[in-house]
């Protein structure tokens, strides 16, 4: 930390991305609804009951305020952790496809549950909205999908200089290859996860609901993609991959500053488990509290992984990462 | 677990390998359920011919170190060598000892069940 870190890059594409669309998205409902205000009862349905009829009622102003002042604070908030914390691209990814997934959702909720009260005389008729909800969400996750996938990505950033000599460092003849590998699963991902999509299915079987096997595959796959990964360490660098490929973490051996091994704490550090971004801008795959490879890269970037015999890891990717800062380097 | 290859060496390379994951199981870096690296996934890591890594898979399966599954890779089983050497001399033993009464390989492999039941 002795040196200022570079500022996150694409600040304007973030800005764009997670700021200026959200707010366009939110503005337009807004003028929609406000443009249907004639057309509809007054009161309004504001809420429904889970068996589908309205059970809560109010002026067009509380049917959008909540919702859609919801969304505009948490793109901002999503905003401000990329433009200034961004400098990892799944950092901006996650900013933009959070914060415009969830102006569309907010607005699909809040316009769709004003359609179908349209020329109604009574809001008392109006039908279920379980529909929109539907729509909502699916919109939402499209729309989020999309935003993060505009996200221009951070250039690669090789460097010439020698890695920290602090560093800890594995020992090799000169002509010696050599890898490190080790699996990682997630204990409490695979109890909590488990358990979450065996409720589901049985739900989905209890209460005939089909669309609840949908969001039980969806869980599924999230698990598939975090609960088992595979950490390397060669002349690729470091990677560390679900058996899906992806997310993923790869720190080419050109862009180590110093690799380390470091204590992680998932809840205290990360929030939760899974593919996390951190204090201190750190991202990456926090499956489990304990002993984790750190390494700080080019741009200012950190990304972690939690690994046993994390200190083998470390030290080899360093003394790999030496070969590749030719004559700078003695050995 | 590391891996480590030098092609200077007189050793072969998929002997290196063999050596090295049995001296990582003797001394518990490698812990049984622990899974290796696939073997196409170490080819590549260390630069070296995907069938110097299965050579060096199949004789650690051999020596009943590993299990090799299908689609699931090579998980270790933690068997150390010495025991199955152990119990190989008793085999032998028990073979000669046969022999020597004449009992048929029948009434052998009977009394050997009964023995493990």
């Amino acid at each position: 930390m002795t040196t200022p870190r570079p500022t996150p890059p694409h600040r304007l594409a973030t800005t764009v991305t997670t700021l200026v669309v959200p707010l366009l998205v939110i503005a337009a409902a807004v003028a929609v609804a406000v443009g249907w205000a004639p057309r509809l009862p007054d009161p309004l349905a504001v809420h429904w009951s889970g068996s589908g009829a309205p059970d809560g009622f109010g002026s067009l102003k509380d049917a959008i305020a909540i919702p859609l002042l919801f969304a505009p604070v948490f793109a901002l908030g999503m905003w401000a952790l990329a433009f200034w914390g961004g400098r990892d691209t799944s950092t901006r990814r996650m900013a933009a496809g959070f914060s415009t997934g969830l102006a569309v959702l907010m607005s699909i909720v809040v316009l769709g549950s004003l359609s179908v009260q349209l020329d109604l005389a009574d809001a008392a008729q109006a039908p279920g909205i379980g529909h929109v909800v539907g729509w909502a969400f699916g919109g939402g996750i499209l729309a989020g999908v999309l935003a993060g996938l505009v996200v221009p990505r951070t250039p690669a950033a090789p460097t010439e200089a020698p890695v920290d000599p602090a560093a800890p460092r594995t020992t090799l003849r000169p002509d010696e290859r050599a890898a490190w590998s080790r699996s990682v699963t997630s204990p409490v991902g695979a109890w909590v996860g488990g358990s979450a999509v065996l409720v589901n299915v049985v739900l989905a079987i209890v209460v005939q609901a089909p669309g609840l096997l949908v969001l039980a595959a969806g869980l599924g796959l999230l698990l598939a993609s975090m609960l088992v990964l595979r950490v390397s360490v060669d002349a690729r660098g470091l990677v560390a991959r679900s058996p899906l490929g992806w997310p993923s973490v790869r720190v080419p051996l050109d862009e180590v500053v110093a690799a380390r091994t470091t204590r992680i704490d998932p809840f205290g550090d990360f929030g939760g488990w899974g593919y996390r971004i951190g204090s201190g801008g750190r991202v990456g795959f926090v499956l489990r509290k304990g002993e984790g490879i750190e390494v700080e890269r080019t741009g200012g970037r950190i990304s972690v992984v939690t690994v046993d015999d994390a200190a083998t890891g470390a030290a080899l990717l360093n003394t790999l990462a030496d070969r590749t800062r030719g004559a700078a380097t003695a050995r | 677990m590391l891996f480590r290859i030098d092609p200077a060496s007189d050793e072969p390379l998929y002997a290196q390998l063999v050596a090295q994951v049995r001296t990582a199981i003797a001394h518990g870096d490698l812990r049984t359920g622990e899974r290796l690296p696939s073997a196409r996934d170490l080819a590549t890591s260390l630069e070296i011919n995907l069938h110097t890594v299965l050579h060096a898979y199949q004789e650690l399966r051999d020596g009943g170190l590993i299990e090799l599954r299908r689609g699931r890779g090579a998980v270790v089983t933690g068997h150390a060598a010495p025991d199955l050497d152990e119990l190989h001399t008793a085999v032998g033993a028990l073979a000669t000892t046969a022999r020597r009464l004449r009992v048929s390989p029948e009434t052998v492999t009977a009394l050997v069940k009964e023995a493990l039941r």
